[in-house]
């Protein structure tokens, strides 16, 4: 339990990456956390799409704001629609929670192998369907930058479980 | 003149981000107005550094504050505000002595 929450705190959103390539075996691992995660009546809406060709992330970089430093590796996070819809109306809202969760595995797993990482919503969808040939069907829905750091950065605040848990009604807040 | 190297031309770059970004700002947080244009204003500072060398000392003043409220948006909403204050100062400091 200790290491597990010990991995969940350490992982920090990095921004600027080492020139040092990631071994293939670390990112398989990385890939295969993401396809562990919980996923609503087991659909697993998501496709990975991972960039490796440095051309095509510097591509990538220029249709997307949020996306600093130059990662070695991108996996872009989609929603396959046609697989969404077997949820029904619940549908989309359940696969964006599914592929945030597999986000989170992916990420997770890499901090546990010295790598660093920060999931990025701001690109342009529309953009990075042209470039990569993404059907109609798929929607790009977070991208996960992988590198080795050049720095950690420090952890942001958090607020305290105090404030954040309720105990049985909500409004009764933690105490201990 | 080509476009086959039209993706290393900081223009081209600055170009591709404004774009984007004024896309991207519709739908994101309105904090984030703000961090684009600083980092908008972190690429034109690389293109005047090129350009006015020997002012690089007053540009890379910029910069350094530029990297500072990057690092604040999230974290510290009202020191943010206030090192766009202190940016807007030393631009003034380069517009005074001009």
């Amino acid at each position: 339990m200790v290491d597990i929450l010990r991995i969940i705190k350490g992982r920090r959103s990095v921004r600027s990456f080492q020139d040092r390539e990631i071994p293939g075996d670390h990112l398989l691992a990385i890939l295969e956390a993401g396809i562990w995660a919980p996923s609503g009546s087991n659909i697993q809406p998501w496709e990975f799409i991972l960039i490796n060709d440095p051309k095509l992330i510097k591509k990538i970089k220029l249709l997307s704001p949020g996306l600093y430093g130059m990662p070695k590796i991108l996996i872009i996070l989609c929603m396959n629609k046609k697989r969404s819809e077997r949820a029904g109306r619940q549908g989309p809202s359940l696969a964006i929670m599914d592929i945030s969760m597999a986000a989170q595995n992916m990420m997770l797993m890499a901090y546990s192998l010295g790598i660093g990482s920060c999931p990025i919503a701001s690109f342009n969808k529309s953009g990075l369907k042209e470039l990569l040939d993404i059907p109609e069907e798929v929607d790009p829905v977070l991208m996960i930058s992988l590198g080795y750091p050049s720095e950690w950065p420090q952890s942001p605040e958090r607020r305290p479980l105090e404030e954040v848990v309720h105990v049985n009604v909500y409004g009764k807040h933690l105490r201990r | 003149m080509s476009m086959e190297n039209i993706l290393e031309d900081e223009h081209f770059q600055l170009l591709a981000f404004l774009l984007t970004s004024a896309r991207g700002c519709i739908d994101e947080p309105p904090i984030y107005g703000p961090l684009r244009l600083i980092d908008a204003a972190d690429k034109l500072i690389s293109m005047l550094m090129e350009k006015y060398r020997g002012e690089s000392k007053e540009f890379q003043e910029i910069r350094n504050k530029i990297e500072k409220a990057r690092n604040l948006v999230i974290t510290n909403e009202e020191e943010f505000i206030k090192t766009l204050d202190d940016l807007v100062i030393s631009l003034s400091k380069i517009v005074k002595k001009a």
